[in-house]
């Protein structure tokens, strides 16, 4: 079996104190628990000092683009549905320069795991407003308050057909890691979003902040409920942060509906070779 | 004999369709074909029309006269009447509109026969095949089969009541104008089997024979029919199409299967690959296998969506930011594009970097025939060549260990094992890495990678680039130099002056990019010779290449740029 060293890569380089270090372990705590070892498993990681975490997490891992990590995760999974897929993004990463993949991955139910580190801010360009900032919010780039209305992550997931949507804060690892685990296991398209501090450039959302709004979810909350999880969803607007799974549901995965690939993964499949079949459209 | 044969009306009355019978007609009986799509960038309500040139021979371009003309409405005779003289036939209905010029007029009563056999307008079309084959002199039968072919999901009566239009077309011109029936159409009595491809039905079927498994797309003109046929050969093929979100989906679900360890090819033109070059980089520098197919069509920007132009070589050739080693391969025929096809993906994955298949509307929606013996011939003799992406390594039961996925090598390509392999772990990396895959910053790491990554480009042109194909006569004083589909419209200029006396020669440049500097240099040596550019662009991109590469500048282009293909008449005409 392996263990959280095993998971463990570079040493990170990430700020003293910031959000990042609860959810880099809590996803090796969450893997190690669920029994996988770094050779089983793939992982996705956007650019931003989220996507930093490609250099400290053990696994096959593929360092994508900014905002790009989603599709190539979907690509991996249907070339091989065998393995779990995680990516691990930012929230400008995944909601703002990759907002149009997030919301397709939500509809295709494509059976990937997806960690958004959301801090609010773009911490790796030095603090800019991040597509989750509250309007109002002073950055470099947003001098006189930002303009826009935030994204909403979890309405967003939920109204695109996500079936699994969640919140975790990187302040309680140990909730977290139960959660990284459902999703996990989640068969379909599971976001995991992440209310994550960065001590460095965000002082408005910090520690304290989260600790006096985040709440757990009570055991009997129904999550297959859409019209809770959705009430949930806009619980933000009124700076309350729920936390746990606020909506499971079960609907076939984009893999499933496939017929190619429903003996053997796309990778295994032996080559097609009645090409005469083809052949004879053509005459 | 050669003739051609154009037909047309109201775009969204099934003139594509009928065009692509009339081919396969004409291959079934014996001959040889090349066609030709003219259609506006809507639904309905434009003119669409389509012309097939026929001959015992391989056709290699169309040709100015057209001998049969059939317009299912006025506009077809006033759009075309330039192309015909006083020997060509017009098809149509009197009944609709007449006209004094001095062709051979046939007159098909259209509707009467749609109004007494109470068909609907779209059998327009077949009534107009049916009284095509009479007047050529061909056999009925084989539309017949072929309505059967198409429609016998439906059932017997539904393909007997559609045979019934293209009986009466046939009877009504076999009764009213016997005199005027040619022999064009007669069936031959030696007959090689032949395929009716186009350009991009031709990079589909090569993408399945080099066991592609994932392709995907975003619909853009005129890349859109290879999405449409491999999707619906997904079940048959076991081919997975995924129809994405946007054109940087489609690359990054590509890269993501090429990760994972299968082929994978996406399909645009020039506006969704301009999305995708970013990740077209990252497919260079994290050194990912990938095979694009682009189909070019004029721009700037939303440009002529349905014509044809060269305008994007240049882009491709540089496309994507950073230095990084990348294929460029330009299919001058149906044959080059299966064959192309093939080798791009084993390219891809010999030196794990992206190949790109440049094609134009002209090639890509146009259709050839290309014989069945040749398509088994490759594809018996084609062998898949993955290079060093190793899909068997052992597995390791010891400790876990860091594979390095970048391992600086001599010929600068390192081996790859699939994600998943027992023992190991890596990643791929858009950052500059280690060999590990590490993120790196320094410098001296920074230059080994470069350095590998770029020694791929000195491997590939020892071992896989391929000089110009060489046309004509040796010791011609006059050469042209052309580049992917405007080869065949220099082939046939080359046999037209041949007959008036004047010899040529013609290189066909299909390895695009990167060039053997030397090697094409030592060609194209500025003799005595007078070298012509031949080009469907404004800037004789090409001609750039081969300036930057070897300092020789062509000075005299044949260039064209309004949509359509560059014509045998205006390559003479330059001469």
């Amino acid at each position: 079996m392996a263990s959280i060293q095993d998971f463990s890569g570079y040493q990170p380089t990430w700020c003293p104190g910031c959000g990042n270090w609860g959810i880099g372990m809590a996803i090796k705590k969450a893997l190690v628990e669920l029994n996988y070892s770094p050779d089983q498993v793939v992982v996705v990681f956007g650019i931003g000092c989220s996507g930093n975490m490609n250099d400290f997490l053990n696994a096959y891992g593929l360092h994508s683009l900014h905002g790009r990590a989603l599709p190539n995760a979907i690509g991996i999974k249907l070339a091989n549905h065998k393995l779990p897929v995680l990516a691990v993004v930012g929230d400008g990463d995944c909601y703002g320069e990759g907002g149009n993949h997030f919301i397709h991955a939500c509809r295709g139910n494509h059976d990937i795991t997806v960690i958004v580190h959301d801090n609010r801010v773009y911490g790796l360009t030095t603090g800019q407003s991040a597509p989750t900032a509250p309007k109002g919010y002073r950055s470099k780039s947003t001098p006189l308050g930002l303009i826009e209305a935030p994204v909403n992550p979890l309405a967003l997931a939920l109204t695109s057909g996500a079936t699994f949507v969640a919140q975790g804060f990187a302040g309680d690892l140990n909730h977290l890691v139960l959660i990284l685990k459902e999703a996990i296991t989640h068969k379909g398209f599971s976001l995991v979003n992440v209310l994550q501090p960065c001590v460095t450039f965000n002082k408005v959302n910090t520690y304290q902040y989260y600790l006096q709004r985040v709440y757990k979810l009570e055991k009997d909350y129904q999550k297959d409920n859409f019209k809770l999880a959705l009430e949930k969803a806009f619980e933000v607007n009124e700076e309350k942060f729920p936390l746990g799974v606020i909506y499971q549901v079960k609907r076939p995965c984009y893999h499933e509906s496939l017929p190619q690939i429903s003996s053997l993964p796309l990778v295994e499949k032996k080559r097609f070779l009645e090409y005469d079949s083809l052949i004879k459209e053509f005459i | 004999m050669t003739f051609t044969w154009k037909i047309g009306g109201e775009a969204g009355f099934g003139i594509m369709t009928t065009g692509l019978l009339f081919s396969k007609i004409a291959s079934r009986l014996g001959y040889y074909i090349l066609d030709y799509v003219e259609y506006p960038s809507l639904v309905r309500g434009g003119h669409n029309a389509y012309e097939v040139c026929v001959s015992d021979k391989e056709v290699t371009a169309l040709k100015k006269d057209i001998d049969v003309l059939v317009c299912l409405n006025e506009e077809t005779f006033y759009k075309h009447k330039n192309r015909l003289t006083s020997q060509s036939l017009v098809l149509y209905d009197k009944e609709e509109f007449d006209f004094n010029d001095n062709f051979k007029k046939v007159d098909v009563p259209f509707k009467k026969i749609l109004t007494d056999l109470k068909g609907q307008t779209v059998m327009k079309n077949t009534i107009a095949l049916g009284a095509s084959i009479s007047i050529l002199g061909g056999k009925i039968e084989v539309l017949l089969d072929l309505i059967a072919e198409q429609f016998k999901k439906k059932g017997d009566e539904i393909v007997r009541f559609n045979q019934q239009f293209a009986i009466a077309g046939y009877e009504e011109v076999k009764k009213n104008y016997s005199f005027l029936i040619k022999n064009f159409l007669i069936e031959k009595e030696e007959k090689k089997e032949k395929l009716v491809v186009s350009g991009n039905e031709a990079f589909s079927l090569g993408a399945v024979l080099a066991d592609c498994r994932l392709y995907a797309a975003y619909p853009m003109t005129p890349s859109s029919s290879v999405l449409h046929t491999l999707a619906s050969w997904q079940e048959k093929t076991g081919i997975i199409v995924r129809h994405a979100e946007d054109e940087i989906a489609v690359i990054n679900t590509a890269l993501g299967a090429s990760f994972a360890g299968v082929r994978a090819a996406v399909g645009t033109s020039g506006g969704g690959f301009s999305l995708m070059v970013e990740s077209l980089s990252f497919a260079g520098v994290a050194e990912i296998p990938v095979v694009v197919f682009l189909a070019q069509r004029p721009g700037p920007a939303t440009g002529m969506p349905t014509w044809t132009e060269q305008g994007d070589l240049l882009f491709a050739v540089f496309s994507g930011h950073g230095e990084f080693p990348k294929i460029v391969l330009a299919p001058g025929d149906q044959k080059e594009m299966i064959k192309l096809t093939l080798k791009a993906f084993n390219l891809a994955d010999i030196y794990q970097t992206p190949v790109i298949v440049v094609s134009d509307m002209y090639l890509s929606e146009g259709h050839k025939s290309v014989e069945r013996d040749w398509v088994d011939k490759i594809v018996r003799e084609y062998q898949i060549r993955r290079g060093k992406i190793n899909l068997s390594y052992k597995e390791n039961s010891q400790k876990l260990e860091i594979f390095l996925r970048y391992k600086i090598t001599e010929d600068g390509i390192s081996e790859k094992i699939l994600p998943g392999t027992p023992g190991y772990f890596y990643q791929e990396n858009s950052y500059e890495h280690l060999e590990d895959g590490h993120t790196t910053e320094d410098f001296k790491e920074r230059t080994k990678q470069v350095d590998k990554r770029n020694r791929k480009i000195g491997a590939y042109l020892s071992q896989n680039f391929q000089l110009p194909n060489f046309y004509g006569q040796s010791d011609a004083s006059i050469i042209f130099i052309s580049w992917g589909s405007t080869k065949g419209a220099v082939l046939l200029a080359q046999k037209e002056l041949e007959k008036k006396g004047i010899k040529t020669g013609f290189y066909h440049f299909n390895h695009i990019y990167p060039l053997d500097k030397e090697k094409v240099s030592k060609l194209l040596k500025k003799d005595n010779k007078r070298y012509l550019l031949v080009e469907n662009n404004a800037l004789g991109q090409f001609g750039k290449i081969l300036a930057m590469e070897t300092g020789l500048d062509f000075e005299e282009k044949i260039l064209r740029y309004d949509g359509r293909p560059i014509t045998v008449e205006e390559i003479i005409e330059k001469i």
